[in-house]
């Protein structure tokens, strides 16, 4: 049984806290903080031009200080330090300094006090760019990447772009959405039992062919068809016992080389039968010959293997069937019915074998053939494919046969032709069929001339490979085709307009007037039709009698499934408006209610009634409406005001002394908060069954969820907005600051590469949970082929979308963040590099010091460092010398300097631009001296790491939180360094402390209309 | 510059099917509602096709102005031929030499090499860059289209027949679906539905976000609040534009007699392709005239046309017909085509627009996949120019450039000199990266 600890945890953090006013503490900041700031330090730090852009004259009340206690914290170490006030400036006496800090450090334990827990207000948001994109992606299936034209979000104080703060709707905003939504709809696919999107929109014809036969297409080439690999099958269960498998059975066997067992099972018999000969004694020689287990090499077993297959295949393209159109007088071969026909024939005789192919030992050598040139438009092309087989038979010595045994050989012939089919599927056709011009590519094709067609051909596979599952699956698959791109109409429509007139002989590209009383595709004209073709059949004894069949199955063939797929469509209505429901439960997040649902259903019919609208294009245009309300576009809290699923806790004891109100998240809420942390994007359907269930506010449950999600591939999604932004190359990708001319080997590829380095890093540490220390140290790094060739690795074999790992980073110069080369070239100005920027990026961005604004009138280095007289290096040292630049330049410039060995690309050099040596030898505060990337790290990893860990946490707990942090936060994200460092660094560690946090899991009831004490401290609470 | 692959959203948008596209407003540049100045008609682009060539021996012009003289086929434009510029020896290099009939059409209006086999491949047509270019500020970018159906199949060359089934190109991989029923054609530019159907979405967001108010925090109701001030302004905008396009729409039914008040067509095809095409003609002439789109593609045969011409007395079908160069029937064929295209430049030339009329602030631009049929020769291409864009363009005039350089005869320098006078101005479209001269 799961103890519901977690259930306990929620109601706990829902009652109302005490919030006391404390007189002591306004009391000492208006008597005795106010005094000793304006005595020492507003003689900088006051008005417009306030030293560090801090004016501490503007705090009057203890409120601002809460409010904005960050910076007071920092008052708090720079006096502890000594710093401040600075040097020529008389230090104020101890006893007060002391009572200033003592004064600092209470106000914060108050504060926790009184907020311990809080949820803090976090206001509704709409969706953010990126988890628009990402919630697109998972509720369509596609990465359409649409908010490339909306405009970029901005980020809130924390950094991060996830918040209400900051997250404004505008107009244009809201415009772009609309557009969004319609170009979204444009890609939804109906199938007989749902809808689905495609990749691209699916309006035009030819894109609904495409999208059908690919899928179609991509299934056959799915499909284990390769001979070879059933000879190797075969011959592993017939060795089985020498192999150490002794009990594996054929299906075992199939099922681990990912073979089909019923086929398995039917080679298997046929290279076992007794009294074989002709082809199959020949092949099962071949097999038995298989090199034993003990003594056999793979390469040679493979090579066999391979050999047998040949031997198949070319045994059956000699004896593979041959059909031609039937003769129709003053119809032509290529005629829709005759050729398809034709088709069917070849497509139902596949696992025939033409006994004419065989010859007598006995028979005199046979005459070889003329072979007939290509024939012309429109005709028959069987008499050349038949001298180029017969030409091709004549050669082979494995089809002359005992003539005694004649009929003995020809039914061994027929067996291997059972069992090794021609083919086992056409998925491409030319002109002509069979034919060994240079014309295929024309995928699924019925080898039509200019008229669209389409014909299916697999019945081997459907017979020989396919299990039910399969079968049904292809079926299905066809079927979509039809339903989808209504081929057989429109072939049938293009038919009727220019080659149905070669019935009423007026040649074979001409048509048929359109009829007056009837669609096309109506049955009376599709008979009245088949009539026409049938009179042309019976009109010449001298016609084939087949004619008339074949005429009969085209058109009835025809008209039953014009008819069948108009029922299937009058059927799929209802279910498409289910699918229409279950989409906009999705995209909302959670159930939807009843009156919703019947908004919905009445929405389409008016759109059907009133807007005449069709049937797709009414469900369409409810897709766009979806997609625009806003219980898609934001985050909104449906329940802050007491509802039944999510009471308020509120204990009649402490009804007065009211901080905040809270109440716990529902199990929907908690579904989407989650998938939003951890993947930027919406729960998926696991997911959404545990907040179904009710069971995901459960602790274990909770974090089970959590452990799954972080190994799922969306993690990138928390890899890319979290890391990106925290670390600042969100935006990477479009930068345009690097000289292509001079960097040469920056392109697009690159960049593209560079940007991703980091996010394949931490996606690695997040879903193999490794240490946030890694990130640091980590003596490895990700790679591909680009990026690999810019850091001097070995070549990687692949397309820009292959990553690998590389350990022993450290002998190319890379490890873990610090030396990656997006941010040694984002913080290069072009044609430099800028120690002052790198080592401000380490300073801040991954420790989280805060360092104040340059002022505004520093100069500037010279920009192009080729042409500078010193090294940036020399040039910085004389920068520090001015005690008002070296305050701030002593704490960022040792960090940064020992990236001088990385170019501003960041490529590995040994000299600057100007051909100078570099120099990565860092005199550190405290005076240790070390050397370039390895130096660094040893001194963080001594110094400064719990800088490092501290900041990561805040940097996280914001990021999940969707808002800024507030002191209240203070013990949680002590109690995440805590748990950090008693599990060796872990992800999880971070991430579990968080999701299991009152923060997380509850919401601040933040109205006063509708909290239950709307006493002033309450208001004055909400900071 | 735009872009155009199929998956960017430009900003116009959407409701594509209806063989056209529907607007929506683009807020930074909405037209103010009301009478537009007199000096600021809309240009407007249309284009006709016609598959399968012309008799050689019946198309010429010669002179200029009222000296001008036209041949048989061309006489249609008689009474014109003062607006109109007939210009002979352009081409499309990228269409030549690489078999017949779909390989010589589908880039006629881009220029682009295309793919053979399995997969479609073009590149964005003329008219679709000027819709993608002024298409904000009518209520559809475009209208595209045909009256003979397409046809997609594999031509012998192993082209792909949808490139024989269509001109317009919205994407390198898509055409513009072509609408072929009048009534559905009719339907999308008249009965506002682009519009009514934003604004109904728009209402539904609205009523959503005021149901909500009652429910949510009042915190979480300040950023619903400035979610539905945004709404308000969208569907303001939205609904203006639609109003003022139907005050656009009276006022040009009240100034103009001529300009015949149409009837919805009836559903379904009209058997009698005189009448299809002149129901199409009357569509674009009327959705230039009320500015309900300024950019227009109409294929009144297609490549490998199947259509016949009992009313010409033409046994054959047009293409087997385009296969006797010479004959009668075939110039008969290419005729009617050509008196369709007068048609619909003498119906917006008797639209009052100004001083002058609808043509004259339109570019009309007739136009063949090649010059003869017999020989499938497209090393030139028939082509007429109807129409002076408010001045922007000479007309009465011949223009023969069949003595000129390969680099002043391609059809993609005319395409620029054309986007130029819309605005749209360009490095390179195609294979040209220059004007065609004397234009």
């Amino acid at each position: 049984m799961r103890a519901k600890v977690l259930t306990c945890l929620l109601a706990s953090t829902a009652i109302l806290l005490s919030a006391a006013v404390t007189p002591d503490l306004d009391h000492d900041f208006q008597q005795f903080v106010r005094p000793f700031i304006a005595k020492y330090c507003a003689g900088c730090h006051s008005g417009q031009s306030a030293a560090a852009q801090f004016d501490l004259n503007a705090y009057t009340a203890l409120a601002l200080v809460t409010r904005d206690y960050p910076r007071w914290a920092l008052v708090g170490q720079r006096l502890i330090a000594r710093e401040m006030p600075p040097k020529p400036v008389p230090p104020p006496p101890a006893n007060e300094t002391q009572r200033v800090i003592a004064w600092i450090h209470a106000v914060r334990a108050e504060q926790i006090r009184k907020f311990d827990g809080d949820p803090g207000v976090v206001p509704a948001r709409r969706l953010s760019n990126a988890e628009y994109n990402y919630t697109i992606r998972d509720l369509t299936g596609h990465d359409m990447q649409i908010t490339r034209e909306f405009p970029l979000d901005p980020a809130n104080p924390a950094g991060f772009d996830n918040s209400g703060e900051s997250l404004t709707m505008s107009p244009a905003l809201l415009n772009k959405y609309l557009q969004a939504a319609r170009e979204i709809a444009k890609h939804l696919v109906f199938l007989p039992d749902n809808f689905e999107f495609a990749a691209h929109p699916m309006l035009a014809e030819s894109d609904r062919d495409k999208w059908a036969i690919q899928r179609i297409v991509k299934f056959y080439l799915r499909q284990p068809t390769k001979y070879a690999d059933y000879f190797r099958a075969a011959w592993r269960y017939k060795y089985r016992a020498a192999l150490r498998e002794r009990h594996a059975t054929l299906a075992a066997i199939a099922a681990d080389a990912k073979i089909s067992p019923k086929y398995l099972e039917t080679v298997w018999r046929l290279l076992n039968e007794r009294r074989a000969v002709g082809p199959v004694l020949k092949l099962q020689t071949m097999w038995r010959n298989l090199p034993e287990p003990a003594s056999h090499e793979r390469k040679t077993l493979d090579a066999k293997c391979l050999e047998m297959q040949e031997f198949v295949i070319r045994i059956r393209a000699q004896t593979a069937m041959q059909f031609a159109a039937p003769k129709v007088r003053g119809l032509p071969p290529a005629s829709q019915p005759l050729l398809n026909w034709k088709n069917r024939e070849f497509a139902s005789n596949r696992r025939q074998s033409d006994s004419q192919a065989l010859r007598n030992d006995t028979d005199p050598p046979p005459v070889l053939p003329e072979i007939p040139k290509y024939p012309g438009l429109h005709q028959e092309a069987a008499p050349r494919w038949a001298a180029l087989m017969a030409r091709a038979r004549a050669a082979d010595p494995d089809l002359v046969v005992p003539a005694a045994q004649r009929m003995r050989y020809e039914a061994a012939f027929a067996r291997f032709a059972s069992v090794f089919p021609d083919r086992f599927y056409v998925s491409e056709r030319g002109r002509y069929f069979p034919d060994d011009s240079e014309d295929p590519a024309r995928l699924l094709s019925a080898g039509y001339h200019n008229v669209m067609g389409y014909f299916r051909d697999d019945m081997p596979l459907m017979e020989l490979i396919l299990d039910e599952n399969g079968k049904r699956e292809i079926d299905r698959l066809w079927n979509d085709f039809d339903y989808v791109a209504s081929f057989t109409a429109r072939t049938w429509t293009q038919f009727y307009f220019n080659q149905s007139g070669e019935a009423l002989g007026k040649g074979a590209e001409s048509g048929t007037p359109r009829p007056r009383d009837h669609e096309i595709t109506d049955s009376e004209v599709i008979v009245s039709m088949r009539d026409a073709y049938l009179a042309k059949a019976v009109a010449d004894p001298a016609n084939d009698p087949v004619a008339p069949r074949a005429i009969r199955e085209h058109f009835d063939g025809i008209n039953a499934t014009l008819r069948a797929l108009e029922t299937q469509r009058k059927e799929a209505e209802p279910k498409h408006l289910d699918a229409l429901l279950r989409f906009a439960a999705r995209a909302y997040r959670r159930p939807l209610t009843g009156a919703e649902r019947e908004d919905l259903l009445s929405l389409y019919r008016t759109l059907r009634t009133k807007n005449q609208l069709s049937h797709e294009d009414a469900i369409r245009e409810t897709v766009v409406s979806i997609l625009m309300s806003p219980d898609f576009l934001y985050h909104f809290d449906l329940q802050s005001t007491a509802s039944p699923e999510a009471p308020v806790i509120r204990p009649a004891s402490m009804k007065s002394s009211a901080a905040f109100a809270s109440r716990p998240l529902s199990g929907y809420e908690l579904a989407s908060r989650l998938s939003y942390f951890l993947w930027s994007s919406m729960p998926d359907d696991d997911l959404m069954k545990r907040a179904a269930s009710g069971d995901l506010v459960e602790r274990d449950v909770l974090l089970a969820e959590t452990r799954r999600m972080l190994k799922d591939p969306r993690v990138r999604g928390l890899a890319t907005e979290f890391a990106g932004n925290w670390l600042g190359f969100r935006q990477f990708e479009n930068i345009n600051t690097v000289d292509r001319e001079r960097f040469p080997s920056f392109t697009n590829d690159l960049r593209e590469a560079m940007f991703q380095e980091p996010v394949r890093f931490i996606e690695d540490a997040l879903s193999n949970n490794g240490s946030v220390l890694d990130l640091l140290y980590g003596n490895y790094t990700f790679v591909n082929p680009v990026l690999a060739r810019h850091y001097g690795m070995p070549d990687i074999e692949g397309s820009a979308g292959t990553w690998v790992r590389v350990d022993n980073a450290s002998r190319y110069g890379r490890g873990g963040l610090l030396p990656m080369a997006v941010f040694l070239t984002q913080n290069s100005p072009g044609l430099r590099t800028s120690p002052v920027k790198r080592g401000n990026w380490v300073v801040t961005r991954l420790l989280g010091e805060a360092i104040p604004p340059p002022p505004p009138t520093v100069p500037e280095l010279p920009a192009d460092e080729s042409k500078s007289e010193l090294p940036v290096r020399d040039m910085l040292a004389k920068h520090r010398e001015n005690a008002m630049c070296g305050a701030c330049h002593s704490r960022i410039d040792s960090f940064g300097l020992p990236f001088e060995g990385y170019g501003p690309v960041g490529n590995i050099r040994t000299k600057d631009l100007a051909g100078r040596p570099v120099d990565t030898m860092i005199t550190y505060p405290g005076g240790e001296t070390l050397d370039g990337l390895a130096g660094l790290q040893t001194f963080i990893r001594e110094h400064r790491q719990h800088q490092f860990i501290a900041n990561i946490s805040r940097k996280l707990l914001a990021y999940a939180l969707n808002r800024s942090l507030q002191l209240s936060d203070e013990p949680l994200i002590e109690r995440m360094q805590a748990r950090a460092a008693a599990n060796g660094y872990r992800f999880s560690s971070l991430i579990e402390t968080i999701v299991t946090s009152p923060q997380f899991l509850n919401r601040r009831i933040s109205d006063p209309q509708h909290a239950p004490d709307s006493d002033s401290h309450l208001r004055r609470a909400k900071l | 510059m735009k872009r155009s692959s199929t998956n960017s959203i430009s900003r116009r948008a959407v409701l594509r099917g209806a063989g056209c596209t529907v607007a929506l407003p683009w807020l930074e540049s909405l037209a103010p509602a009301g009478v537009l100045a007199p000096s600021a008609f809309p240009k407007r682009f249309g284009v006709v096709f016609l598959g399968n060539g012309i008799n050689e021996d019946h198309w010429s012009a010669a002179g200029d102005g009222a000296a001008m003289k036209l041949s048989k086929t061309l006489s249609p434009l008689e009474p014109l031929k003062h607006k109109i510029n007939v210009i002979d020896g352009l081409y499309v290099k990228a269409l030549t030499g690489q078999g017949i009939h779909p390989g010589q059409t589908g880039s006629l209006l881009s220029g682009a090499h295309i793919t053979k086999g399995a997969v479609v491949h073009s590149a964005v047509s003329v008219d679709q860059m000027i819709a993608n270019h002024v298409g904000d500020e009518s209520p559809q970018s475009s209208i595209v289209l045909a009256c003979e159906q397409p046809m997609t199949g594999y031509h012998e060359t192993n082209f792909s027949m949808v490139y024989s089934s269509h001109i317009s190109w919205q994407s390198p991989d898509s055409p513009v679906p072509v609408e072929v029923y009048p009534s559905l054609a009719w339907d999308s530019l008249f009965d506002n539905r682009g519009s009514l159907l934003n604004i109904s979405i728009l209402d539904r967001v609205k009523d959503r976000v005021q149901e909500l108010t009652g429910k949510i925090s009042s915190t979480d109701k300040t950023k619903l609040d400035e979610f539905l001030t945004s709404v308000r302004e969208v569907e303001k905008r939205v609904d203006g534009m639609r109003k003022s396009k139907a005050a656009a729409e009276d006022a040009a039914k009240a100034r103009n007699t001529v300009a015949a008040i149409m009837e919805r067509p009836a559903n379904g095809l009209p058997e009698d392709l005189r009448d299809h095409a002149r129901l199409m003609c009357d569509i674009i002439a009327i959705a230039f005239q009320t500015d309900k789109t300024r950019v227009a593609s109409l294929i009144i045969s297609r490549d490998l046309s199947a259509m016949y011409y009992p009313f010409l007395d033409v046994k054959e079908g047009h293409h087997a017909a385009s296969h006797n160069n010479a004959s009668d029937g075939y110039e008969r064929i290419a005729r009617f085509h050509v008196s369709q295209f007068a048609y619909l430049a003498s119906k917006l030339d008797s639209m009052k627009e100004g001083d002058g009329t609808v043509l004259d602030n339109t570019c009309l631009m007739f136009l063949s996949n090649m010059w003869i049929g017999r020989k499938h020769d497209n090393s030139r291409l028939p082509l007429v120019l109807a129409g002076g864009l408010g001045g922007a363009l000479k007309t009465g005039r011949t223009l023969d450039y069949r003595n000129d350089t390969e680099d002043n005869r391609k059809m993609c320098s005319l395409y620029l000199s054309l986007m130029d006078r819309f605005g749209l101005e360009l490095q390179q479209f195609g294979d040209s990266q220059t004007r065609l001269e004397r234009l």
